[in-house]
């Protein structure tokens, strides 16, 4: 079950980082700063894939204390942990020669909430392996 | 003839005032300065800086700065504390929209030299002292100061809290003859 749910980890935080990174994208068009300097393609990927691979683990550990609960208990933990996360975009603190570091939660909130998203769309299909 | 006499007279004498009065050089203000401040909590710089600037080392009595800073160009790196410092409750951006500081006396002071002048922040102005070098390579040059600002005595923020009192300010202004 460890092995799908890494693999399950994996899969969706590329996906959870190509969505980031397609935002970024459309967010420097329309608005004409991504902090691309800031939030590098390697750290979106990066981040995004830790943060699913630590759910993963998360998961496997929650099952076997819950048993059959652990799905209902898990997603809800997944959603508030990454709800609390979009803090930390409003206190960073950016090189100074970021002009405008006030568009930058604008940028970097959704992007916290992608991995739980691509996680809830993907689990369905693992969910008679897991 | 008493006419023109009077008025060769009048003429001789302002030539004569005019030759002897010394006018320090004017420095243009480069692009790359850096106008910085630091504390415990909160530091940052600001980003439009500009005024004339007369300096001659030789010649402190008649070199003077009036420069000012744009309130709304500050910068923490913060989104959030921006739009904090600029409120009513710190430098009260839309009312007091500029820093300004014109200088009365400089002397030397070692290898450095000291300016005394009037600063004025948040509508409150004081007389204030700045430590500063002038590094000279032909005709560029470079002024360096560092000081102290206590924030409490220009009615910035409230007095103690999590910013500490004493804000560090460092400038490094490079100009061009």
């Amino acid at each position: 079950m460890l092995k799908k749910l890494l693999l399950l980890g994996v899969i969706s935080g590329l996906l959870a980082g190509i969505a980031s990174i397609v935002y970024q994208r459309v967010y420097a068009a329309s608005l004409g700063e991504g902090f691309t300097e800031t939030i590098t393609v390697a750290k979106i990927l990066g981040g995004s894939v830790a943060g699913t691979l630590i759910a993963a683990l998360g998961y496997a550990l929650l099952s076997k204390v819950l048993k059959s609960n652990t799905e209902p208990v898990f997603n809800l933990l997944f959603a508030i942990l990454s709800f609390v996360t979009i803090l930390a975009p409003f206190a960073a603190k950016l090189p100074m020669t970021i002009e405008a570091p006030e568009l930058f939660p604008g940028l970097a909130i959704p992007m916290h909430l992608f991995p739980a998203m691509a996680w809830f769309t993907l689990k369905p299909l693992f969910a008679k392996s897991v | 003839m008493k006419k023109l006499t009077i008025f060769s007279v009048t003429l001789l004498l302002i030539a004569a005032v005019f030759a002897f009065t010394v006018v320090s050089p004017v420095w243009k203000i480069g692009d790359k300065y850096n106008i910085s401040f630091s504390s415990n909590e909160a530091g940052g710089i600001f980003k439009t800086f500009k005024g004339s600037i007369s300096f001659d080392e030789q010649n402190l009595a008649t070199s003077n700065f009036n420069v000012t800073v744009d309130v709304a160009s500050i910068n923490t790196g913060n989104g959030l504390q921006n739009k904090h410092a600029k409120s009513d409750e710190w430098f009260d951006a839309a009312k007091y929209p500029v820093i300004h500081y014109v200088s009365r006396k400089i002397v030397k002071a070692g290898n450095a030299y000291q300016v005394t002048g009037d600063l004025e922040i948040h509508g409150v102005k004081k007389e204030f002292t700045i430590p500063f070098t002038f590094k000279r390579t032909g005709n560029t040059a470079t002024f360096n100061g560092t000081f102290n600002v206590n924030r409490n005595d220009f009615h910035i923020g409230k007095p103690g809290g999590d910013v500490s009192d004493i804000i560090k300010v460092e400038v490094a202004v490079p100009v061009t003859k």
